[in-house]
């Protein structure tokens, strides 16, 4: 899957590289969730969503790209057990916030919402990441519907 | 002597001659055209006949105006510095006026090619030229990378619009009434290249063809941001559901069930994984997903000598290399 024609290089890797990592991530959980407790099932689900998450944002590129290097320390934050990110010397560099010109697009603002990382980014670098992280979450959604599909009953 | 031969020019043709009084180096005559009817063409062309050195002035003089400009145009190598302290003359000059402006570029595809932008105001005929009642600057941005020296041509003349060039800056043209400092044209710049953005992440998301417009596509895209989101948590709940059974067939050393959901997985990965699953994780380490888990991995499926597909053995070592920037990467900031 490659950047076709487009002039942003916003290729992806393979779909095995998704399921590589996803499946990684799966079998940590198991190791530590054991399946006895019904009641938790918001908590697994939570931690499924993670799981696929920070799989999809190692798979992805690790820390090459914003979205992804973001969503790591949000995981790394919030949950040190699961996520286990290196410590990096130096701070990740925000770009100067002047650059962003909030003046001319509060339409942007609900698009920084829902891509991580997208606060701290200017717009033109926000669309280049848009268009990444949209193919990864594609990516990822086609490997959990495989799983699914072959691990639903007949 | 007269340098100009009448059926070259038009009649209302005024001009006046200024000396280059800085007395460069060089000593070339710098010809200022206080222009009112010429074509760019022939001003340009006149322009390059002054750079000249003298013999070959005049075998350009009367011939056809393409040819010529592209002979002339050659020379414009050297003479680089002239031609840039031409735009320094122009505004301390006051006979000339801010119109007088021509535009040069250079046939040689060099790296170290400059682009002399100079401004053209004046309305031209219309028999050769394309560019009328625009305006040019040359903006130097620091977007292009170092890689990619893309520029637009701005040649208005109808020979060198074919002719493709690689420049170091951005040329943006300002339209007539738009107006013409610096911010405004970066701005524009800026807008652009956001717009070039736009039309990539147009490819991308399905559905965006029939909105136009930059709010309606924006919305688009955050709808189906937003949509890919829920299916992934639709889909986590459901494994949560089937998790069991996942367990279940990660325990069977089954790798065929795992190629169907798959296809394209190769089986040797996912026998892989049934491998990392039943041999021993140290249960009580075993807390985090460590990149020394993912180098293990990597380097026991390279060790063992069971992969007889060679498409596999690349696959990982790809998938390796790609691991093993991120680990050591890891490795060194930890150190």
């Amino acid at each position: 899957m490659g950047s076709g024609n487009n002039p942003i290089y916003t290729g992806v890797p393979e779909k095995d590289v998704f399921a590589l990592h996803f499946l990684q991530t799966l079998s940590n959980l198991r190791t530590q969730i054991p399946f006895s407790s019904p009641d938790k099932t918001k908590d697994r689900v939570k931690k499924i969503k993670k799981a696929a998450y920070v799989s999809m944002a190692r798979a992805a590129g690790g820390t090459n790209r914003l979205w992804s290097r973001s969503l790591l320390h949000q995981a790394a934050k919030r949950n040190n057990k699961n996520v286990r990110l290196s410590r990096r010397r130096k701070r990740v560099t925000w770009p100067r916030r002047n650059r962003r010109d909030p003046v001319e697009e509060p339409a942007a603002e609900r698009l920084r919402n829902l891509v991580p990382g997208g606060g701290a980014m200017e717009t033109s670098k926000l669309m280049e990441e848009t268009a990444h992280y949209i193919k990864c979450l594609s990516m990822q959604v086609k490997v959990m519907q495989c799983l699914v599909d072959g691990l639903s009953p007949k | 002597m007269d340098y100009f031969s009448p059926h070259t020019y038009n009649s209302s043709l005024s001009f006046s001659l200024v000396l280059n009084p800085k007395g460069k180096d060089k000593s070339f005559k710098f010809l200022y055209l206080l222009y009112m009817d010429l074509s760019v063409l022939e001003r340009v062309k006149w322009l390059q006949q002054q750079q000249m050195v003298s013999p070959d002035f005049f075998e350009i003089l009367g011939s056809d105006g393409r040819e010529e400009l592209k002979r002339v145009e050659s020379y414009l190598g050297n003479n680089n510095d002239e031609l840039q302290s031409f735009r320094h003359y122009e505004t301390i000059d006051g006979c000339i006026s801010r119109t007088s402006s021509f535009q040069i570029e250079q046939v040689k595809n060099n790296e170290e090619n400059r682009v002399i932008a100079l401004q053209h105001k004046r309305k031209t005929e219309g028999k050769t030229e394309k560019i009328e009642n625009k305006k040019k600057k040359k903006i130097k941005t620091e977007d292009e990378t170092e890689s990619s020296m893309k520029g637009k041509s701005n040649m208005s003349n109808s020979e060198t619009s074919s002719e493709i060039q690689k420049r170091d800056y951005i040329h943006v043209r300002a339209r007539r009434g738009e107006a013409t400092d610096r911010h405004s044209l970066a701005e524009r710049a800026r807008r652009e290249k956001l717009s070039k953005k736009m039309k990539c992440l147009q490819d991308i998301v399905p559905g965006c063809n029939k909105v136009t417009g930059k709010a309606g596509m924006l919305d688009e895209i955050i709808n189906y941001v937003q949509s890919l989101q829920q299916q992934v948590e639709f889909l986590s709940m459901k494994l949560s559901v089937l998790n069991p059974e996942l367990e279940y067939h990660i325990n069977e050393l089954s790798t065929k069930q795992f190629q169907a959901c798959f296809t394209d997985l190769p089986e040797a990965v996912s026998k892989q994984l049934m491998m990392v699953d039943a041999s021993s994780f140290p249960l009580q380490h075993q807390e985090s997903l460590d990149y020394s888990v993912i180098n293990s991995i990597q380097t026991t499926t390279l060790g063992s000598k069971d992969q007889t597909s060679s498409g596999w053995e690349i696959h990982s070592q790809s998938l390796y290399n790609n691991l093993r920037t991120d680990s050591v990467s890891s490795f060194f900031s930890l150190e």
